[in-house]
């Protein structure tokens, strides 16, 4: 009865995706306790014991991968200002090496990182508001992993440019920058993989609790009171307040001469980025 | 007692099982109905997904240890497991006491 049990339980537990030594450890944690009591009816159905075991251990574990993220994350953020910040001098498009390759990487550059660090920050705002949740549906597990993969691979994109960046622009680029640039971007890149990593292993665990994953307006409810006029459940217009913001600090930052053309930009990227990834990163509904 | 009832406290009551000695699962679950007189009777595999949630958040740590020829995970509090339980402690008893200058 109990050999048939553990059977039955081991293969419960491969089809929500807990294998190798986790699952042997939980296989004998339950024998062991199965021959102290002999009571398999008591201990639960395979099927429920396993299900909760991804639900608990998925929850738990995408929220710390989603901190962990952020963590990553949010020193490369500093690291990449202050190297932008160190160029007095632009360099000339004239000076790159391969053309299309370095308009690819120069737009790499400017649009990865925002990508990263409006992930980033809808990434921990769902795991803050889950903070206190044991077990919660796959669906809001799956917007968070997919949240913390989108961050982790804008921000790896963002530093895979600006090394890029440096070798193509070295000739119009001080040398001390470039090596800089090398090294931070090779020193960022090693906890933004292991967070990747982090994720990619808990991704292998398949939560079974069945509901809907919410959308970004529970995620920023209590910024939404702030906010004169009505945006829950509109999500677009939310999209729109958005991209004004962020293009009239592209238009002040760029000054005169960029500032019209960086906010259009800005603003178009925005609009954009809600439409192709909004339902994916569970923005919109 | 129902489980649902328990849900929400079950991970302060794993704790405050374990703040005298380490244990393994199966003593946990017995120590949970002993010390609620029979109350707290929960499926007993449920159990053994929150010493693992609460080990992954660091609050507990395990190791294997034999006895009587026998392998058993044995359980025990970490300092930050004392710590979330000394504040989930002074949380319930506050609200218990709330609670109870309401119904009385």
């Amino acid at each position: 009865m109990i050999e048939r049990y553990l059977r039955e339980l081991e293969a419960e537990l491969g089809a929500v995706g807990i294998r190798g030594s986790l699952r042997r450890r939980i296989l004998a944690e339950t024998a062991d306790h199965l021959r102290e009591t002999g009571d398999v009816a008591r201990f639960g159905e395979s099927k429920l014991i396993a299900a909760r075991f991804a639900d608990e251990l998925a929850t738990n574990g995408a929220r710390r991968v989603a901190y962990t993220s952020f963590l990553a994350l949010a020193p490369a953020g500093i690291a990449y200002a202050i190297l932008l910040g160190l160029i007095r001098t632009w360099p000339d498009i004239t000076s790159v090496k391969v053309l299309p390759l370095a308009i690819a990487t120069a737009l790499t550059v400017v649009l990865a990182p925002q990508v990263a660090f409006a992930t980033g920050l809808l990434t921990v705002a769902r795991a803050w508001r889950l903070r206190s949740e044991t077990a919660v549906p796959a669906a809001e597990i799956g917007v968070l992993r997919r949240r913390a993969a989108v961050a982790l691979g804008s921000g790896a994109a963002a530093f895979t440019g600006i090394a890029v960046y440096a070798y193509e622009y070295s000739s119009g680029l001080p040398s001390w920058w470039t090596t800089t640039a090398f090294a931070v971007s090779g020193a960022v890149l090693v906890p933004i993989a292991g967070a990747a990593v982090a994720l990619a292993r808990n991704a292998r665990v398949r939560p079974q609790a069945s509901g809907s994953a919410g959308d970004l307006f529970d995620d920023v409810a209590p910024l939404l009171d702030l906010v004169p006029f009505r945006l829950r459940g509109r999500p677009w217009r939310f999209c729109l307040l958005v991209a004004v913001a962020v293009a009239a600090a592209a238009l002040i930052a760029g000054g005169p001469d960029e500032g019209p053309r960086n906010a259009v930009f800005e603003f178009v990227a925005v609009c954009a980025g809600f439409a192709g990834l909004g339902r994916f990163l569970g923005l919109r509904r | 007692m129902r489980a649902e009832t328990l849900k929400g406290h079950l991970d302060f009551l794993l704790l405050a099982t374990l703040a005298d000695e380490p244990a393994h699962g199966y003593r946990i679950i017995e120590a949970l109905k002993r010390r609620s007189a029979g109350a707290f009777d929960l499926p007993e595999g449920t159990v053994y997904p929150a010493l693992h949630r609460l080990e992954q958040s660091g609050l507990l740590a395990s190791s294997w240890v034999s006895a009587s020829g026998r392998r058993r995970r044995v359980y025990r509090l970490t300092a930050r497991g004392r710590r979330g339980l000394s504040g989930a402690r002074r949380e319930w008893r506050g609200f218990t006491k709330a609670v109870e200058a309401v119904v009385a």
